[in-house]
């Protein structure tokens, strides 16, 4: 009985420590990363550096001394990427991989949309507790980005939800774990036609919520010293770096378990493969090309972009969807 | 006839309500609540009027079938309604009276500190 | 023998009132002498205040296990004069778990403040007043929610409406106080002859002010007078309520009394109109089913929602964003109760009574910040997290409530709301509910930016030079902030409890009105019906609590592991220079972001928007006795289409 219990706990920590959680969020978040620079750079005609850049950048922060401000509230300077990157592995776990999904009984997608706020906010938290003004310019734009954000994930998230509860008649559904299995059973929501722009809406708030070219108005480096992290150096900086890379293997695996969930063949460890290969193509496109093909948006047009292009697709998405199509 | 005293009240309501909407004067306002306030109580005190009926008070040998009393619940409910009245006028006259002081005026398109 | 009688607890919910109003006499019977003790000048007037709440609020507590758990509805003749000849005739009070589960909140919101006031009145002159009119405004709060007669809920309106009226405009000397106070009464008067217009045309009608017989006698029998009344009492209470377009009245209130009665204002006044509302629409006129008048309270809950979280983005002054963001949380709650489901009442139940513990919070805290600064413009403030630390964590707790960060309260039951309401677009068919549930979601996000703004310019940032000796609030302060941000924890964790213990008994309770009727001594053909309370999502706040703590744990670890915190301690007193702020190397100078227009990119996008809004807000009080004339009208309208 004890042992079984002990098992249990053992598994679940196993969840949490090692897949789907930390080290996988690590090494994934930072391959993506590595990928996406390398990819930007060849795309600029330069070498770039070597696709496990992130891994040394990460060792090397860790090692550097960290600094506090004289004006910082220190506590929660420190606690802030701490909490954040903790939430964001959190949030990886209720992110079914083709089924397979360790705790897909504590959150629906409405808590995933709440969920995904806290990194945010702990980000957000964090700078203001610096002081620096570079950084209260950066949290500013950052929250504005988030609001900007919010209005087209929400009609997203909102026509997911319908479409899957049409599909198993319980009118509608916002369990992760439904919407999964009923791509299984059903094959990919992104073949549905009323689901297209609202993956294409998706896939445009891919970079705005990680904070990509060219919506990076919060970190703009060359305008506002990289805006909330302008305080921050040492192991704090490597943690933020990490939650960067850690969210965009968070949206971009939301992106396949919410429009791909059908794609796979039903054995975990090569569907976790297949997952990290869509991750990769669609961190290539949407975030590498757009990345080095476009300018930096200023912070009002950014809002204006979302809330208008990208939120009348995602609208589309939802009349088609609540009518049935 | 009883009619007139609903229609006199819901006059005096609405004669209440436009002088408050729109005269720029505080004591005006106030009087404009009171109208208001009066208007309520003559629909109150209509509400509970029987013709011919009178005064409710209550003894044994009176009770016959010809003689109805006025009703008494709206007149208590009134007394109660009327000293409300009382308590907001001297309260608003009070607030009046210390807008004056610090604002040094009485009209409310001046006292507008408050807004957005 | 005798005093076993008297503790019955049948007598609980007019001993509830009652000490409350003792208190208040008792303190007014004190004297106006202001006491010697400069820590306390109200001297032993405090403590009766407190212990009157004190007691109320037990009285209340004891009433949880029949009310709630054994679904009784204690039915209470005042000097026993029961029903004679088929017509109530007496007073009477009447507790279901409803009018239970406001009293409640009311109780709770009251005790906490009063434990505040003690020591954050100190600076006032007047203290001893103070106490008579706080407990007069707390028993008629209780009194309106507890009475069954709806000719006592419009005695108890006038009361806490004067009361908060004279604690609107208690500091004469603060900027506005009067002219809030004059506006609030103004409006607030149309609201109350509005209520009496609306009770005296059912007497009329039915000659009866008793609430139960009522509701036996209107359902079959509408006429146009009835109509009339309820567009009166409608009316009538949503000034209480403040919902929209009663709201800039809340704004000025909120901002201009002492924040120990903004909780008041805010926490229990828009509830007592929340619970007014409730009682006409559901139980005296019973418009469960009708579609048009669940979308009016819808329609009017989400404009309140929306228009009044922008409204807060624009304010310079950290009480008045309070205020707007208060009537936007009601307009939550109206829409949630405006759906007459099962879910939606439980929801909306849930979120009142989570926005007396957030609002009640934050009021205190920006209290607190006002009674060490002197003032509470976001402009002048900054950098307060490191001279007062306990305060700022408590803020951060309210805060990350009101936006509804999960685990926090807030969370909990915006998130039965927009499942209520997206249930309900589902199976209506109807997409204006749909976008109910998209204004609610972006509100939520909107109310987060603003508490951001509050945050960053308050708490974090630069210290301005001359808050250099700020000190922390006393401890009792710090308690009070303290039980309401645990409460806020609480009941964010545990959201299955609240909703079995509370908000279900009370809203089965608005479901079904034959057994209110039933168990005052009349008749009804209503059947018993069971609501349902099924959510189409799922939310484990302690396990992902768990989760996140180990997921924590582990990173801190490492984190310690790699010198995450390496700084010597003694930097504070000869800061090197590398340790200043980020400058690129120019000198360290105080700049401080923050203030009223801090999301300028956001703004900008609305500018036609916000500028529209401001001019319309004008603050001149004819224009705002304008809305409410013209909301009278728009109601009566209604009405008589549509009943």
């Amino acid at each position: 009985m004890t042992s079984s219990i002990l098992v249990t706990a053992l598994q679940y920590l196993g969840y949490i420590l090692i897949f789907p959680g930390f080290l996988f969020c690590f090494l994934c978040g930072n391959l993506l990363i590595g990928i996406d620079r390398k990819l930007v750079a060849r795309m600029q005609k330069r070498v770039g550096p070597p696709i496990l850049q992130p891994f040394y950048d990460f060792f090397k922060l860790c090692g550097k001394e960290t600094i506090i401000p004289a004006a910082a509230s220190k506590t929660t300077f420190l606690l802030a990427p701490l909490v954040g990157l903790a939430a964001l592995v959190v949030l990886q776990l209720f992110i079914p991989i083709r089924g397979f999904s360790a705790f897909s009984g504590t959150a629906d997608i409405i808590v995933l949309l709440y969920l995904l706020l806290i990194p945010a906010l702990a980000g957000i938290l964090g700078a203001a507790a610096s002081g620096s003004p570079y950084a209260g310019v950066g949290l500013s734009r950052e929250m504005v980005t988030v609001i900007a954000c919010e209005l087209p994930l929400v009609l997203v998230l909102l026509a997911i939800a319908k479409a899957v509860g049409d599909g198993t008649g319980a009118g509608l559904c916002f369990s992760m774990g439904a919407i999964s299995e009923y791509q299984i059973a059903h094959g990919s929501l992104i073949c549905k036609a009323s689901m297209i722009p609202a993956a294409i809406a998706f896939l445009m708030v891919i970079p705005g919520e990680t904070g990509n070219h060219p919506f990076d108005a919060a970190e703009a480096e060359t305008e506002i010293c990289e805006g909330m992290l302008a305080e921050y150096s040492g192991a704090p900086l490597a943690v933020y770096k990490l939650t960067h890379a850690v969210k965009v293997l968070t949206l971009t695996s939301l992106f396949v378990a919410l429009f791909l969930g059908g794609v796979g063949v039903g054995i975990p460890a090569v569907d976790a493969l297949i997952v990290f290969a869509l991750c990769i193509v669609v961190t290539a496109i949407f975030i590498s090309l757009v990345h080095a093909v476009t300018a930096r948006l200023k912070i009002e047009q950014l809002f204006k972009y979302y809330w208008t292009v990208v939120s009348g697709l995602a609208l589309v998405s939802l009349v088609l969807a609540w009518y049935g199509l | 006839m009883i009619t007139f005293n609903y229609i006199c009240s819901f006059f005096l309501i609405v004669l209440g309500f436009y002088t408050i909407v729109t005269k720029y004067n505080l004591v005006k306002t106030v009087i404009g609540m009171s109208i208001m306030d009066y208007g309520v109580n003559l629909l109150i005190i209509s509400v509970g009027y029987n013709p011919g009926g009178t005064a409710p008070i209550f003894t044994a040998g009176e009770l016959t079938k010809a003689s109805y009393f006025v009703d008494p619940i709206p007149q208590a409910l009134t007394l109660t309604s009327i000293v409300i009245g009382a308590c907001v006028t001297a309260m608003s006259m009070s607030l009046v009276i210390r807008m004056k002081e610090s604002y040094g005026t009485l009209d409310t398109r001046e006292i507008r500190r408050l807004r957005g | 023998m005798n005093l076993m009688n008297l503790m019955d607890y049948h007598h609980f919910p007019i001993y509830s009132i009652m000490v409350l109003f003792l208190g208040a006499f008792v303190v007014a019977a004190c004297g106006t002498k202001p006491s010697k003790n400069l820590k306390n000048p109200a001297g032993a007037r405090a403590w009766i205040a407190l212990l009157a709440t004190a007691l109320s609020l037990f009285f209340l507590i004891c009433l949880v296990k029949p009310v709630m758990l054994g679904g009784e509805i204690i039915a209470y003749w005042m000097g026993n004069r029961a029903i004679a000849g088929g017509y109530a005739i007496g007073i009477a009070l009447e507790v279901d778990a409803l009018s239970l589960f406001f009293g409640l909140l009311i109780a709770t919101a009251v005790f906490v403040s009063c434990l505040y006031s003690i020591r954050y009145m100190v600076h006032d002159d007047c203290v001893p007043q103070y106490y008579t009119l706080y407990c007069m405004l707390a028993g008629g709060v209780l009194g309106l929610v507890l009475s069954g007669d709806i000719f006592n809920m419009f005695v108890m309106v006038e009361i806490l409406t004067f009361a908060a009226v004279a604690l609107t405009a208690f500091r004469t000397k603060v900027y506005g106080a009067l002219e809030a106070a004059f506006k609030y009464l103004v409006v607030g008067c149309m609201g109350s002859t509005a209520i009496l217009a609306g009770v005296i045309m059912l007497y009329a009608q039915y000659h009866t002010l008793n609430l139960a017989q009522l509701a036996t006698l209107i359902p079959g029998s509408m006429n146009n007078a009835t109509k009339l009344a309820f567009a009166f009492l409608y009316i009538g209470f949503s000034t209480k309520a403040f919902i929209v377009p009663f709201h800039p009245l809340a704004a000025d209130a909120h901002g201009a009394a002492p924040a120990s009665i903004s909780v008041l204002i805010s926490g229990v006044l828009t509830k007592s109109g929340i619970y007014g509302i409730i009682r006409i629409t559901y139980f005296l006129f019973q418009t469960m089913g009708l579609g048009t008048m669940q979308f009016m309270l819808v329609f009017i809950g989400s404009v309140s929602m929306f228009v009044c979280v922008t409204m807060a983005l624009a304010q310079h002054d950290f009480k008045r964003l309070l205020a707007y963001h208060s009537i936007s949380q009601i307009g939550y709650v109206l829409a949630a109760v405006g759906l007459a489901s099962g879910l939606g009442f439980s929801a909306g139940l849930y979120h009142a009574m989570n926005h007396t513990l957030f609002k009640g919070l934050l009021f205190l805290a920006a209290g607190a910040v006002l009674h060490e600064t002197g003032t509470t413009d976001l402009g002048k403030l900054g950098g307060l997290s490191k001279k007062m630390p306990h305060t700022t964590v408590l803020f951060l707790v309210g805060a990350f409530s009101i936006s509804g960060v999960p685990p926090f309260n807030g969370f909990a039951s915006k998130w039965m709301i927009y499942q209520a309401t997206y249930q309900r677009a589902v199976e209506t068919g109807n997409i204006g509910f749909l976008a109910v549930t998209i204004v609610a979601l972006i509100t939520s996000v909107l109310t987060l930016a603003s508490f951001v703004k509050v945050t960053q310019s308050v708490f974090f940032g630069q210290l301005p030079a001359e808050y250099e000796n700020v000190k922390e609030v006393p401890f009792g302060m710090r308690l009070a902030m303290g039980i309401l941000a645990a409460l806020c924890i609480f009941t964010g964790l545990f959201p299955r409890l609240v909703t079995t213990y509370l908000t279900e008994p009370a809203a089965n309770a608005i479901l079904n009105v034959g057994s209110y009727i039933r168990s005052m001594g009349f008749k009804s053909e209503l059947i018993l019906q069971r609501a349902d309370f099924s959510q189409a999502g799922v939310w484990e706040p302690v396990s992902w609590l768990l989760i996140l703590c180990i997921a924590l744990l582990a990173v801190t670890i490492v984190a310690v592991a790699s010198k995450y915190d390496s700084v010597s301690e003694n930097r504070e007193k000869n800061v090197a220079a590398k340790y200043q702020l980020f400058y690129g190397g120019e000198e360290n100078v105080f700049s401080q972001v923050g203030g009223g227009d801090l999301f300028w990119g956001f703004k900008h996008n609305w500018r036609h928007y916000f500028g529209f809004m401001h001019e319309l807000h004008s603050g001149v009080v004819n224009d705002y006795a304008l809305w409410a004339v013209v909301a009278l009208a728009l109601a009566i309208s209604f009405m008589m289409i549509v009943l």
